[in-house]
């Protein structure tokens, strides 16, 4: 496995905090950020911030009637 | 797939769709309307659904469609955000910058989900619905793609660049609220 460059581990980020790597990428930034502190420091703060964005959008209480409501429109639709 | 199948496919993701339905109209009563309108037309569409395919994603297409379409869309406010790219990481280098490195998640426990939605509202629309179905789904960038009918390329460049730029809003909005800076420093003092 080639050595994965600081400018990769960069390029990658998102990707990587995204799960979006294969298996064989993964390892190689991790094999980086393991080396490299800088690198790591970055990849761990962005993975916090994005977790506090994700914790403050927050998900939606279904009001109580939609599901009827679409039942309903769904039977209009089929009449 | 009858009706029955439909039912049970749709019912367990009515609540997603209804979450992402009020982040997109901003109101209770658009929302629900957009929910019911996107079960009847993906009713009707059944037909281009494959069985065994992710209906999550499906469904969050006709529903994104149903909006692009919907008045809703024509009375949203504009958006207010400076395309200017932010750096990237702004995050991370403002903070490092600030000292604030090791407190951010006290900075943003801070901040309201209010001020959080409404920096994410004010992303131009494209960044806006890739950025939703992201930070409120959890959805992959092929579930993305589906949903906002967008090729996966399409999906990595907008959530990157709409991520800067709402890294740049919640900055300015910590800012403004004096949770970092100077103001930030000077109540420490």
């Amino acid at each position: 496995m080639s050595e994965c460059s600081c400018r990769e581990a960069f390029e990658r980020l998102d990707d990587f905090l995204d799960r979006e790597l294969t298996a064989e990428e993964i390892a190689r930034v991790e094999s980086h950020l393991c080396e490299c502190v800088v690198c790591a420091e970055a990849y761990k703060f962005q993975g916090r911030a994005l977790e506090c964005v994700k914790a403050k959008v927050g998900k939606m209480k279904l009001p109580q009637d939609l599901h009827d409501r679409v039942i309903a429109a769904l039977d209009e639709c089929e009449a | 797939m009858d009706r029955s199948a439909f039912e049970s496919h749709l019912k367990p993701v009515l609540d997603v769709a209804y979450g992402y339905a009020y982040k997109l109209t901003h109101n209770q009563d658009d929302a629900m309307d957009l929910v019911q309108e996107a079960a009847v037309q993906a009713f009707r569409s059944l037909g281009t659904f494959q069985e065994g395919t992710n209906f999550k994603a499906w469904f969050m297409k006709v529903l994104t469609n149903k909006f692009y379409k919907s008045k809703a869309r024509e009375t949203r406010r504009g958006r207010t955000v400076s395309l200017d790219d932010a750096e990237d990481m702004y995050l991370f280098r403002e903070s490092e910058k600030a000292g604030v490195m090791d407190t951010l998640d006290t900075v943003f426990d801070k901040l309201e989900e209010e001020e959080v939605q409404r920096a994410i509202d004010d992303l131009p629309e494209e960044f806006r619905v890739v950025c939703l179905l992201y930070f409120m789904n959890d959805f992959s960038y092929e579930e993305i793609a589906e949903a906002a009918g967008i090729p996966l390329g399409t999906v990595r460049s907008r959530l990157h660049r709409g991520r800067k730029l709402l890294q740049r809003a919640l900055w300015d909005v910590a800012e403004s609220r004096g949770l970092v800076g100077a103001a930030a420093k000077g109540g420490r003092a």
